[in-house]
């Protein structure tokens, strides 16, 4: 296998060697002129060849052409183009500053500009949200959240306020990788999922992959979320914040050497607690009730071939009812990577990554009796990355990446009365390692293709306790453990392989439309154990060992793309999908998640399918703009056990998920947006009969069906307004300052959506053979309108 | 699993975020039809007096009669001696063994097989008798409320788990003569702590377990008032029953699905499933059926709250 790519790898060296002579590349930079933030996405595009490239998200290119004078157009959405005629007879390092275009030019007036339409791009499955839309969008208690705005997007989804993370078509929370600087993020949620960790001040870009997933990326099988942070200012100081209703956010950035590095420091932090305190004794008694998270980043320049960058993230919730009781949790993650440019066509990067994620929980008054328990999960990762910039028809990536893993299950201890017993879990170590090579080749005029392959490895090493399972006593019941063996520190304890083949095709019909296709295997060797009605903070992330096997989806996509209307401002597509999967995880009921040793014995394991077909019109330009997303969509699992075998829905299947989202401009100074929901109810399992054990009344269901109804259809209408602060001072002259508000109503008319049904005797103590009433009740996490405000600064 | 549910309460003790913006409201739901099941109650115990058996059928779940009576069965139970325990139905559905007297049911170490003949259908389960540890007191205690909870005076029992892992129990509680029969008054132990692999083994049971005692009730006048779990003149009697841990396992599941957390506690609930069953109908293919068959050995202690002096950290006035 690895022979076999170094071999390709050589081939494709020598072929260029032997171009080289007749040919040569231009390279560079593509920055905002105001605050030198690289530009990610930004197309170089030679009219006369009709050949392009875009940067790379650390905003490089390199276009290698045969010699002659050309002219090369530099477009960003939202920046002035440039042109630069160039004689090609040598190499040439061109970095491009691109000049902003005005607030108001941008906003209101149609954009001059053609923006680098998704018909263009082989990209297919992807949605890009670029923090400004971001921020347009209506948002729960007034703040800017990426992945509730992702949730606007087709193909993604939730099971509504209060759980945690989202879903990808039909994916469960844990098969979405996030990345946030190329660290995992474990948990992406602040406040049980209304919030997520991304502190909309640091971030500069967000990629979500629904699908074709390029070689570099694995280790989930739904999605890929790439969050990339701003590098900061390095002209000058730039301060932004925002109090809030809920939480306040102030971030500094600024140059460390003018034009030759910056940082940018971002923190954010609730406050209800601080308010509340007052009036709750609680809190007043070492209790906390927050949420905070700092990100930073660093990035800078030795010279034009080489760049570090630094980024950091830490956030935590914490729930304390007083000083030793309740609980906490929280991602930190570091990132160092290198930029190199080895030569005019050979880009590397190497990051170096530490991500964990961790929570805590403490129970008891005193020192007799207690119980403390923390579970981590932490990984240490390396991952060198090559672009090779092939000619102007080939950009070959390569690379590989080493990620360390460090389980702790629990690490708990109790006490009763004086005894304590240290009741924690052995560590689990866990590598998992990847080489991959892919290739983005445009064939001709028509077609391109973007292809790939990733070999990845999962490897368990002791110290550590492997059990063999016996086989259950009917299936869906908890499995017997049959035997257990040792492994000494290092030993393997398990390995799995897997060729993960990406295979993306466009064709390009004509100058607005195109079609693309694409195939790609995903391997995920990490799960999320979760056995809640949603996902939450206390879910177990377990690795792939003897008795779990790497969970393995295959995905079609087949998408027709289209621009419409004056100035392509109208962008269409439809894309369809199917996806199996294989080894998806589900429960015995019953099954004990928490500090279980022999977790293993209680999970199962079956089959998945989900299809679906998105459906997506945007308005790009105008002062009116926004998207309407529709999704029509199935997922299923088939487990052994569960609904008699038979396939059910997951819980979150949604047949119909429509989305829309419109922001307009009323004046220069006022915007209103809103946006709607619906998504089709989620399946549940209700009861079909009740019966009476001990005195108690027992829901059943006797027809043995899982996720057999399903939920009032979830609607919402949110709204919000923005007023721009004074752009001039009293005298006339312009502020240096900018300012705005937003008002806002989350859930406009007051539904109270069932988030769940629960089924249980009515309250109250009943004789021996008196009758007990039943009863069902909905909860809805949000009752009511909510409204809010926010203030925003930037000075 | 109880571990989540002390998360799940503590969570709800944050009285901020149930405010926040949750609501809970019943609603009416249409339910699928299905065909009744056979339902076994058989709880044995080796307590000196009649022990029953009640057989019945599932009704729908929103019956707003008594659950139907299975009659004309015929019940036995069985030991790995040969003895033979005959149940005579007393009332319809209910099957009673008296024993005579100073004969209590049963022995600890032996194994014990149901059988039931009903309507040209036969079950049987299989089940065992565990030991039990005795229960050494009953303490009473001062809790002191704070913005949301009053003064109460609190009772805990104490007990210790023998050695050896793998004993499970079933903590039942009589308030002046009546059982606490809630779902939320189920409170079981696998050794001396919650669940299997926790561990906590040879030693007193928890604290959350020895003070799961104390009944909760709303205040009929004032729903966002708990009534005093314990006044003056109150009694107790803590009673422990042995389980094998297939009864253990059946005990926790039940508490899963029928002790709800409601509120915003639900986005923690486990979805509801089946509860599991020891009972098998000798015919795979004829009725199936739900409950449980278990034999428990028991032990007790009883205490009078009297006065104010029993009661440990009692403020004096």
């Amino acid at each position: 296998m690895k022979k076999s790519l170094l071999f390709l790898l050589c081939y494709l060296l020598v072929l260029t060697g032997v171009w080289a002579q007749e040919k040569f590349t231009v390279n560079g930079y593509i920055k905002d002129a105001s605050n030198g933030e690289a530009l990610i996405g930004a197309t170089v595009y030679i009219k006369s060849l009709n050949a392009g490239t875009v940067t790379n998200v650390y905003g490089f290119y390199s276009i290698t052409l045969p010699a002659g004078t050309y002219l090369f157009d530099y477009t960003y959405v939202g920046y002035g183009k440039q042109e630069k005629q160039l004689e090609l007879n040598k190499n040439i390092r061109l970095d491009i500053n691109m000049e902003p275009e005005g607030e108001e030019l941008q906003e209101v007036v149609i954009s001059a500009e053609k923006e680098e339409a998704l018909v263009q791009s082989i990209e297919m499955s992807v949605n890009k949200l670029d923090i400004k839309t971001i921020s347009k969008i209506p948002a729960f208690l007034g703040e800017v959240d990426v992945i509730k705005s992702l949730q606007q997007l087709p193909g993604v989804s939730t099971v509504g306020e209060g759980a945690s993370g989202f879903n990808v078509r039909g994916g469960n929370v844990g098969q979405n990788l996030i990345l946030l600087d190329e660290a995992t993020v474990y948990n992406s949620s602040h406040l049980l999922g209304f919030f997520s960790v991304f502190n909309p001040d640091a971030v500069k870009d967000t990629k979500l992959y629904k699908g074709a997933v390029p070689p570099q990326f694995g280790g989930r099988i739904a999605s890929l979320l790439d969050v990339r942070m701003k590098d900061g200012n390095n002209q000058e100081y730039e301060t932004n914040g925002g109090i809030g209703t809920i939480f306040s956010r102030l971030s500094f950035e600024g140059p460390i050497v003018k034009d030759k590095g910056s940082f940018i420091v971002a923190g954010r932090r609730s406050y209800a607690d601080l308010l509340a305190r007052p009036f709750v004794e609680l809190l007043q008694d070492g209790g906390a009730l927050n949420f905070y998270d700092l990100t930073a980043k660093a990035n800078y320049n030795i010279n034009d071939e080489n760049k570090i960058y630094l980024s950091a993230y830490l956030g935590r919730d914490v729930f304390f009812f007083d000083k030793n009781q309740g609980f906490s949790w929280g991602n930190n993650t570091a990132t160092l990577r290198y930029n190199k440019i080895f030569n005019d066509r050979l880009f590397a990067n190497f990051s170096m990554i530490y991500s964990n994620y961790d929570y805590k929980l403490q129970f008891g008054e005193d020192d007799r009796d207690f119980f403390r328990w923390n579970s981590a999960i932490s990984n240490f990762t390396f991952k060198p990355s090559f672009s090779y910039f092939l000619n102007s028809n080939n950009e070959i990536s390569f690379g590989g990446e080493i990620n360390y893993y460090d389980f702790e299950p629990a690490n708990a201890s109790g006490a009763s009365n004086g005894d304590v017993i240290d009741i924690s879990l052995a560590k689990k170590f866990n590598l998992e390692t990847a080489l991959y090579i892919g290739n983005d080749q445009k064939l001709n005029e028509t077609f391109s293709l973007q292809y790939g392959l990733r070999f990845s490895r999962f490897d368990g090493f002791g110290r550590g306790t492997q059990y063999t399972l016996g086989a259950a006593e009917e299936p869906g019941k908890r499995k017997e453990i049959l035997g257990e063996r040792q492994f000494g520190r290092g030993d393997r304890m398990s390995t799995y392989e897997n060729l993960e083949p990406r295979f993306s095709i466009k064709a390009q019909l004509t100058n607005n439309s195109s079609i693309k296709a694409s195939y790609n295997r995903m391997v995920q060797y990490l799960h999320l154990i979760s056995n809640t009605v949603a996902s939450n903070p206390l879910d177990v992330w377990t690795p792939t060992s003897n008795n779990i096997k790497p969970e393995i989806g295959d995905q079609i996509t087949l998408g027709y793309f289209r621009t419409l209307g004056k100035k392509d401002q109208f962008e269409v597509s439809v894309e369809g999908y199917y996806r199996e999967a294989q080894n998806q995880i589900d429960y015995i009921d019953g099954a004990d998640i928490l500090i279980n040793e022999f977790l293993e014995a209680d999970l199962l394991s079956g089959k998945g399918r989900a299809y679906g077909l998105e459906f997506y019109l945007q308005k790009k330009t105008g002062r009116f703009t926004g998207w309407a997303a529709y999704t029509l969509g199935k997922t299923e699992l088939r487990i052994d056990g569960i609904n008699k075998g038979n396939w059910y829905p997951t819980r979150f299947d949604q047949r119909h998920n429509l989305k829309l989202t419109g922001f307009y401009e009323l004046n220069k100074r006022w915007s209103a947006s809103a946006s709607f929901t619906f998504t089709t109810g989620t399946p549940t399992t209700f009861p079909t009969s009740r019966y009476i054990i001990q005195g108690v009344l027992v829901p059943h269901n006797n027809n043995e069906s899982r996720n057999n109804v399903r939920l009032a259809n979830y609607h919402r209408l949110d709204i919000s307004f923005r007023l721009e602060g004074r752009k001039t001072k009293a005298d006339g002259t312009p502020r240096k300052n900018t300012d705005y508000w937003v008002f806002g109503i989350y859930n406009l008319y007051g539904r109270r959506n069932q988030f769940s049904v629960n089924f249980s005797q009515k309250e109250g103590r009943y004789q021996p053979g008196e009758y007990i009433p039943s009863q069902a009740n909905q909860l809805a996490i949000i009752g009511s309108p909510i409204p809010s405000v926010s203030y925003n600064f930037n000075f | 699993m109880d571990m989540k549910n002390l998360f799940i309460k503590s969570f709800l003790a944050i009285p901020i975020i149930s405010l926040l913006f949750a609501c809970e409201d019943a609603v009416d739901v249409t339910l699928e039809n299905a065909e009744p099941l056979v339902v076994v109650d058989a709880f044995i115990t080796n307590r000196a007096e009649p022990q029953v058996i009640k057989l019945m059928r599932t009704q729908p779940y929103f019956a707003t009669e008594l659950p139907p009576t299975l009659t004309g069965a015929s019940v036995t139970i069985t030991d790995s001696e040969g003895k033979v325990y005959t149940f005579t139905e007393t009332s319809p559905g209910n099957y009673t063994w008296t024993p005579a007297a100073n004969e209590t049911f049963g022995e600890v170490g032996l194994d014990y097989t149901l059988e039931i003949e009903t309507n040209g259908e036969s079950f049987e389960a299989f089940a065992d008798m565990s030991r039990v540890p005795t229960v050494d007191s009953l303490t009473f205690f001062f809790e002191p409320g704070d913005q949301f909870t009053d003064d109460f005076v609190l009772a805990e029992f104490w007990s210790t788990d023998p050695d050896d892992s793998g004993d499970a129990y079933w903590i039942k509680t009589y308030k002046n003569g009546k059982l606490l029969n809630k779902p939320v008054d189920i409170n079981l132990a696998y050794d001396a702590g919650f669940s299997r692999g926790s561990n906590f083994n040879g030693v007193p049971f928890i604290v959350p377990i020895r003070r799961a005692i104390n009944p909760f009730d709303e205040d009929p006048n004032d729903d966002t008032k708990v009534l005093p779990p314990l006044v003056l003149g109150d009694s107790l009697y803590v009673e422990v029953n042995s389980l094998s841990e297939a009864a253990f396992d059946f005990l926790t599941e039940l508490k899963i699905q029928t002790d709800r957390p409601g509120g915003f506690g639900e986005l923690f609930a486990t979805p509801l499933a089946n509860v599991s069953t020891n009972i098998r109908n000798k015919n795979a293919n004829g009725t199936k059926a739900v409950g449980f068959f278990s034999v428990a050995a028991v032990s007790g202690f009883g205490r009078k709250y009297k006065s104010t002096d029993d009661v440990k950290d009692f403020p004096k006035q």
